[in-house]
């Protein structure tokens, strides 16, 4: 750590240290500038704004890359979310394109060869809520290593709850189902992981599969109870809306009633994304603390973990509570996002589809959520795109005879070969090209 | 407390009637149970894809059966022999690069090739749905009051015969003893000059002909057959879990067990209720046993 412990001298040299306001400058860049693009830029054209933005994404992340501490680190540097320069500009560009993407989504643009540029925005909402699932899926099922299929059954309990606090009680206040949600979610599924106390891999599968089929009948029970076959409504008059002591917040204008409505995808995008990325990053950050790292050893070898001091039980149960909860909570966004709900809404095949995205995105990575449910919601509509306007694949009448079949064959396929070739799937992809990236731009190739 | 629920009644002729139609659904799930049993005792692969491979046989079977309108045993032998080819080439397409996988990354898996098999029957069958098959006798007898259909006593037979044969099958020829030395200890029964590829093959195989019968019946007796009929493979997992995943014998038990409750639970408590009683008491058993009525423990060491 100091120089007494390293005698040559050559090393304290090597140790760089930016200033406090150089470490944030990059950030704080790609926060503000995206806002000042959307607030003056409203008419132009959409190849500046693009071009604009890949400028600005270089620019951020080579002063992230620039600014980053190097050389030798304190513990508490060498324990940062971003520790890497590489980390820190992707972290920084990632801020940029997130804050940027909506304003230009939301531009008036005809792509050419008609690609699907309209209907993005509502994928990448949806993106966003299946991120977030997934990922907390992902961190039940993969990094905790507890087998769960009740996935939906959470979905479920975010709709009840949405459906009970959010439209019965308050009459369209997301905002009060969503902690009601993530609290329910909890103390449920610290219930159905007590299985997980006794049961293991194939067992367990099976018990919380058992579970997955109660709550579908709790559902069901309650949507006819209340709301009979129509299913519950989540929008027009129950949709969510900004409390009109927070309408002097900038960026929001009020509608003609005095009410702002959180309705169309820019709007709900700014709802969604705050809440997707806080989600993500709480649980890349449990996961480096000691409960999170317990989590790791549990699954690795749960006799070992007890044997070195962990709680096994409280460990397996807080993360069956942590992944409901935030389960739920995606259940209670997916429901006002939607619209409606009805008794067709959840079946094994979202349980399915959920699997299909961890697999495909890179098992045990939270990072392949993202890519998993981004892949899942695109592919879709690239082939659809495809289907119609690539002159190689539009002559191809067996294609366009059996869109959906031969997209779920697509999907049945590349989860059948990325388990057999690349299982570590898309994640693992992403982390070959950065290294192979790191290493051509190196100075000294190794 | 049961009476304020629904329909709740003591007539016997009733309660007759859903028992009988309690163990007719319960030897179809012993059809299925018997599958996943296979599979799971000698490779140790939960196989979710069991009721596609079903609803490939019964697609098959309209294909031999009805549309090519063989002679029923030639169109069965053409169907199985099918379903064998099918097996084989799972395995040595697939299933080989998995062995000494983890657990959760084989389950899903089978879910990849379930969802193949899924979105290829729709594409060259289409989602319009097909009359049921009505090859076996068609005919049905009362007793007490009840009503007992031909079909079901032929696939309970069925269902015995097979459980039957495996049985003999696992204990007295040479294939059968290599399956069980792989189950018990893959690299041991290696060294004794097992080949293990090959018997996987042929339990996948094995597995697929099963399925293909299990298609062949279940086409029976279902409403129509459609892309629907892929659920009974979800719902036959309490009857495979209550008998025993590793037990022969077991499959039938846990599936007529597990049906009839089934059915009492959907004649006295209602539709909807089906499979949460049915996943309840597969629920208390696994708490209870968790391995199964007359599962195979496994040590397991740190």
């Amino acid at each position: 750590m100091t120089a007494v412990e390293n005698p040559t001298p050559q090393q304290e040299s090597n140790t760089y240290r930016p200033s406090p306001a150089q470490r944030f400058a990059p950030f704080v860049t790609a926060a503000v500038v995206p806002f000042i693009l959307g607030a003056t830029t409203g008419d132009m054209n959409f190849w500046w704004k693009a071009l604009i933005t890949v400028v600005v994404l270089a620019v951020v992340a080579r002063l992230a890359w620039k600014w980053t501490p190097r050389g030798e680190l304190t513990h508490r540097e060498d324990m940062r979310l971003w520790r890497t320069p590489s980390d820190r500009s992707w972290a920084a560009a990632t801020t940029f394109g997130l804050l940027v993407l909506p304003f230009i989504l939301a531009s008036d643009f005809t792509p050419p060869m008609d690609f699907p540029w309209a209907t993005w925005f509502a994928v990448v909402n949806l993106v966003l809520i299946f991120a977030m699932g997934a990922a907390a899926f992902n961190l039940l099922v993969g990094y905790s290593g507890q087998i769960s299929l009740a996935h939906v059954a959470f979905l479920a309990l975010g709709s009840i709850v949405g459906g009970i606090v959010g439209v019965q009680w308050s009459g369209g206040n997301m905002w009060l189902a969503l902690p009601a949600a993530a609290v329910a979610g909890a103390v449920v599924g610290a219930i159905s992981g007590l299985p997980a106390l006794r049961l293991k891999h194939l067992y367990l599968l099976l018990a919380t599969f058992g579970f997955h089929f109660v709550m579908m009948l709790v559902w069901r029970e309650y949507l006819q109870e209340y709301f009979g076959f129509v299913g519950i409504r989540f929008k027009g008059e129950n949709s969510p809306r900004i409390a009109s002591w927070l309408h002097w917040l900038p960026g929001i204008d009020p509608d003609q009633n005095g009410e702002f409505v959180i309705t169309g995808q820019f709007r709900w995008y700014w709802v969604l994304m705050p809440i997707t990325v806080l989600s993500i990053l709480f649980m890349v950050n449990v996961v480096r603390t000691r409960e999170g790292r317990a989590f790791a050893a549990v699954r690795d070898r749960d006799v070992s973990a007890s044997l070195l001091g962990i709680n096994v039980a409280r460990s397996k149960l807080f993360a069956f509570a942590l992944s409901s909860a935030i389960v739920s909570m995606s259940g209670v966004l997916a429901s006002f996002y939607i619209g409606s709900r009805g008794e067709d809404s959840f079946n094994v095949q979202t349980v399915l589809n959920y699997a299909i995205i961890i697999v495909v995105g890179g098992f045990s990575s939270i990072q392949g959520a993202i890519f998993g449910s981004a892949f899942f919601w695109f592919l879709p509509e690239w082939f659809k795109w495809a289907r119609e306007e690539l002159w190689f694949v539009r002559d191809i009448d067996f294609l366009s005879d059996y869109p959906s079949e031969i997209d779920l064959a697509i999907k049945g396929f590349l989860v059948v070969i990325i388990l057999m070739f690349k299982p570590d799937g898309l994640a693992g992809l992403w982390r070959d090209f950065k290294n192979w990236l790191g290493r051509s731009l190196a100075r000294n190739k190794p | 407390m049961l009476l304020a629920f629904g329909n709740f009644t003591a007539d016997p002729s009733v309660n007759l009637q859903l028992l009988i139609g309690g163990l007719a659904l319960g030897a179809i799930y012993a059809v299925v149970a018997l599958g996943f049993v296979l599979v799971y005792k000698s490779t140790d692969v939960l196989n979710l894809a069991h009721g596609e491979f079903l609803m490939l046989g019964a697609y098959f079977a309209l294909t031999f059966l009805i549309s090519e309108n063989l002679n029923f045993f030639l169109g069965v032998f053409v169907l199985l022999l099918v379903m064998l080819v099918f097996g084989l080439l799972v395995h040595y397409g697939i299933m080989r690069r998995m062995v000494g996988q983890g657990f959760f990354a084989i389950v899903l898996i089978t879910l990849g090739i379930a969802t193949i098999i899924r979105a290829l029957l729709l594409i060259f069958y289409g989602p319009t749905e097909r009359a049921r098959l009505d090859l076996l006798p068609q005919g049905s007898f009362e007793i007490g009051g009840a009503t007992v259909r031909h079909v079901d006593i032929i696939i309970f037979a069925v269902v015995a015969a097979c459980v039957l044969l495996f049985f003999l099958f696992f204990k007295y020829t040479r294939l059968g003893l290599h399956m069980r030395a792989v189950a018990d200890d893959i690299e041991a029964a290696a060294a004794m000059g097992i080949d293990p590829d090959k018997v996987y093959a042929m339990t996948w195989a094995a597995a697929m002909v099963m399925a293909g019968v299990g298609g062949l019946l279940f086409g029976h007796v279902t409403g129509a057959i459609d892309r629907s009929i892929e659920a009974i493979g979800l719902r036959a997992f309490p009857a495979a879990v209550v008998g025993g995943l590793t037990s022969l014998g077991g499959s039938i038990v846990g599936g007529l067990v597990v049906g009839v409750i089934e059915q009492f639970a959907n004649g006295h408590l209602g539709t909807k209720w089906r499979e949460p009683v049915a996943f309840s008491v597969m629920f208390v058993v696994l708490l209870v046993r968790p391995t199964g009525l007359w599962g195979r423990k496994d040590l397991e060491r740190v």
